[in-house]
């Protein structure tokens, strides 16, 4: 076979098209997995409920649409909420295992998962419901239709992002948060009110995940498992990203997301997720303490 | 007049060892107090129970005529108890305006009151403002102790606890550090000053306590000392 | 007063032994069938307190080893003809070895955190694979075959019923206990002790450490492999649903439950678990999960020590 033959055999409009899928989900899982990061980072808690956090927030997207029949509404409403939510289960469950083992955290959030998840099955029901996209033209993209609002998703996922990295950066409340993460005991010593900053952070990364949740609904459809999926993404992106590094979280779960689109070309989607355990596990094997972190000195 | 801080009995365990047995002492408003003795005899837990990062199982502390044991050391910075602990802990990934900012950042605080006390710090640490962008783990060990004692004034405190500043410190930043304690002193900040350096503290402070094994052993005014070095002796082992 | 507290331990685990033993023939058949599955899930929570209780790992990918025992069992009744219960144990025995070989390779390089959510993926990897290789696992479908015969060749061979099933699964649990007590009490359990209790120490002194991972990851999915085995065997099926990572949550549940570090623990608290699900489902019907769930969330926070260490400090009273 010559080398043209082999260029030729390259599906180039496939891989394009699979390139803008990758970066769309890509940037959704770094939505789920910023928040999962920025929980983990500040309090060592690795919130095995984040995914149902995410479902949740896709069915009070869904209420909330039927109610008022913006999409817009919706996706704020949920992320409020959850993020309220979020709060409530950090103050009732997370807060009294302060100071225990971090273990203790998984476990506590683990049970936390199967009651909302359950929560959720009682409540909607096994049918998947549908969020209708806020928009939907589409435009020609080589033999495809492809929709707007794919773009869109990826484009507000991207300025979601942006603005928590601005405010952490830049706000009176993100340097709390940095100075909690990087010295607890000395955070609070300067006056800052850690158990709440705690609290917030958690609120914030719950309405983080329920936002995702409400952009990611048209493409799938919700149902109360679709959590599941998701979280074990966002844990392969925060192992691969570095835990608790937030650059990290991102350029994982791009990577990751490009690599599964790359390899649904060539095997069923069902099986191109172990693309993403195998990048998993060379990560482990020789970079534990993430792909995207400089090594540490 | 009753004293800024009065602190009676307190006991603490750190697991199953008891560490303080029983420390009762006392710093007036605007007063440079020492607090001399060997290693490991209990200092540095008492500064701590003061800051309310470590909780007292028994015993009282009263600032400002209210009882603290117990409140969140949060609360405490705010009502105005300001500590620098031995190690510094300077947030290192912060900038040096941000780990100011942490204990600037406080309700109630109008922005030119803000800027004022930005400027002052300045003033006192030329090397922190020449530095105020870069991250606090980039600086020096004097630097990061400067940024530590500038960081607690951000808090406008009526009492710093100081947890040996000098410790490690080069004889110049030593000797700056005992201007900054005497600054302090001159705008009315009282000062709980934990030391393994004897002359230094002597001369900084107004009366020294000397612990050993958890209690208070000996009291006495500075001068005092200054002049009879046998109980210093007894107690230091110097 | 030494030797008392151990004749004591004794004369009770005789107790507990011949009352189980005894049990079928009084219960009616649902119950007895309940019985040996609280005693199946019991070896699969006792083998994954190992890790939890002892080394102080939290493996959320025991339902691999689990899975792979059922699957390497139906591998043996599905292809050796006849079908030999004594073919299905080391079928299923060498692929939860084998799987857990591999896992505790990757594993074991990683603490706390960490080891927990390799092993997770690490099950999610294995549920994948049977998943979707449909023409060899069946897929979604898994695979069902039908049970052996118990025999002994040589001495006698009878046909699995509700309670020879109950008595061999009894005598697997027993045993399984016993090895795993003898050995958690050997100084190779000291060793895995002193890595929970301080790990920078313990390789400081010179074990190392890693090597003793690996071998408690693999005894632990070995005995959770042998109780795959006992559920392929009482069920005749075995399914991808087993493979799935909510299982090994179930066996830290029913191992926090229970009680860690105990070994019998774990036994108790999947019987609470599977009593309450079987009494809460009533009530709730599919939906028990969110009871249980507040139950256990209330039990991480309020009685860490789990039933038995709750009961132990309230007798001690």
């Amino acid at each position: 076979m010559g080398l043209d033959a082999f260029f030729a055999a390259i599906p180039f409009d496939q891989l394009l098209i699979q390139t803008v899928n990758g970066i769309v989900t890509g940037m959704i899982l770094a939505l789920v997995a910023s928040g999962l990061t920025l929980i983990f980072g500040i309090m060592d808690v690795v919130n095995f409920a984040h995914g149902e956090l995410f479902m949740l927030g896709a069915y009070v997207g869904v209420l909330t649409l039927a109610a008022t029949g913006n999409f817009w509404v919706a996706l704020v409403c949920a992320s409020l909420l959850i993020a309220l939510l979020g709060a409530v289960i950090h103050l009732t469950t997370l807060r009294p295992l302060i100071g225990r083992d971090p273990l203790t955290t998984i476990l506590a959030t683990f049970g936390l998962s199967l009651v909302l998840q359950n929560y959720a099955l009682w409540q909607f029901g096994p049918v998947a419901r549908k969020i209708q996209e806020p928009f939907t033209g589409q435009f020609a993209f080589f033999y495809l239709q492809y929709p707007w609002y794919r773009l869109v998703i990826a484009g507000l996922a991207a300025a979601i992002i942006a603005a928590l990295w601005l405010f952490l950066k830049f706000g009176t409340y993100g340097i709390w948060i940095r100075a909690t993460t990087q010295d607890r005991v000395m955070a609070e010593a300067m006056g800052i009110p850690v158990p709440w900053v705690l609290t917030a952070v958690f609120a914030i990364g719950a309405g983080m995940a329920a936002a995702s949740g409400v952009l990611f609904g048209p493409l799938v459809g919700v149902n109360h498992a679709m959590g599941l999926d998701w979280v074990l993404r966002a844990f392969i992106v925060v192992v691969v990203g570095g835990m608790g590094n937030l650059g990290g979280s991102i350029l994982a779960a791009i990577f990751i997301s490009l690599l599964e689109a790359y390899a649904s070309l060539f095997v069923p989607p069902s099986q191109a997720v172990i693309v993403s355990f195998v990048v998993l596990i060379l990560t482990l094997l020789f970079r534990p303490t993430g792909l995207f972190v400089p090594t540490p000195k | 007049m009753t004293p800024l801080l009065k602190v009676e009995d307190i006991h603490t365990y750190y697991g199953k060892s008891h560490i303080l047995h029983g420390i009762s002492l006392e710093v007036g408003r605007g007063e440079v107090v020492g607090l001399l003795g060997r290693n490991g005899v209990g200092k540095s837990t008492t500064l701590k129970a003061i800051a309310g990062l470590v909780h007292p199982s028994a015993g009282q502390i009263v600032f400002d005529g209210r009882p603290i044991a117990g409140l969140p050391a949060y609360r405490l910075a705010r009502l105005g108890i300001a500590y620098v602990p031995e190690d510094r802990r300077i947030f290192p990934l912060l900038t040096i305006t941000e780990n100011l900012r942490t204990g600037l950042d406080r309700h109630g605080v109008g922005k030119a009151r803000k800027q004022e006390l930005l400027d002052k710090v300045y003033a006192y640490f030329p090397v922190l403002a020449e530095r105020r962008n870069q991250a606090g783990g980039t600086l020096s060990g004097g630097e990061q102790q400067m940024l530590a004692i500038a960081r607690a004034m951000m808090l406008e405190p009526q009492i710093i606890l100081l947890d040996e500043p000098t410790e490690g410190l080069m004889p110049r930043m030593v000797s700056q550090i005992r201007e900054i304690i005497e600054v302090l002193h001159q705008e009315g900040v009282a000062v709980l000053l934990v030391e393994q350096n004897v002359p230094l503290t002597l001369d900084a402070s107004e009366r020294v306590y000397l612990i050993e094994k958890g209690v208070v052993r000996h009291h006495a005014a500075s001068a005092e000392l200054r002049a009879d070095d046998a109980v210093i002796h007894q107690y230091m082992g110097v | 007063m030494r030797i008392r507290h151990s004749v004591l331990f004794w004369a009770g685990f005789c107790a507990i032994v011949a009352l189980l033993a005894v049990a079928p023939l009084g219960l009616p058949k649902f119950w007895a069938g309940f019985l040996t599955e609280i005693l199946i899930w019991g070896l699969l929570a006792m083998s994954s307190d190992i890790l939890i209780g002892y080394v102080g790992l939290v493996s959320f990918g025991h339902s691999a080893f689990f899975g792979l025992g059922m699957y390497g069992a139906a591998a043996a009744l599905l292809t050796v003809s006849p079908p030999s219960l004594w073919v299905a144990l080391p079928y299923g025995l060498v692929a939860s070895a084998a799987v857990a070989a591999c896992v505790a390779y990757f594993s074991t390089r990683l603490r706390d955190i960490y080891f927990a959510i390799t092993t997770l993926i690490f099950s999610q990897i294995f549920y994948v694979i049977i998943f979707t290789w449909t023409e060899v696992t069946g897929g979604e479908n898994g695979l069902t075959f039908s049970r052996p015969r118990l025999d002994f060749p040589g001495l006698f061979s009878v046909p699995f019923t509700t309670e020879t099933l109950h008595w061999f699964v009894l005598a697997v649990v027993v045993l399984s206990y016993l090895i795993l007590r003898r050995i958690t009490q050997s100084p190779f359990g000291m060793v895995l002790q002193s890595i929970r209790e301080n790990e920078a120490r313990t390789r400081a002194i010179g074990y190392p450490i890693e090597r003793y991972k690996i071998v408690a990851v693999m005894l632990s999915g070995l005995f959770a492999g042998l109780a795959g085995v006992l559920y392929a065997v009482q069920n005749r099926f075995a399914s991808p649903d087993f493979v799935f990572f909510l299982v090994s949550g179930e066996v830290v549940i029913f191992n926090v439950i229970g009680g860690i570090g105990t070994l019998v623990g774990p036994i108790v608290g999947a019987a609470f678990f599977l009593l309450l699900r079987e009494v809460l489902s009533r009530f709730f019907t599919e939906f028990y999960l969110i009871p249980v769930g507040i139950i256990f969330i209330a039990m991480v926070i309020f009685m860490p020590q789990g039933l038995l260490g709750f009961a132990r400090r309230w007798l001690n009273r």
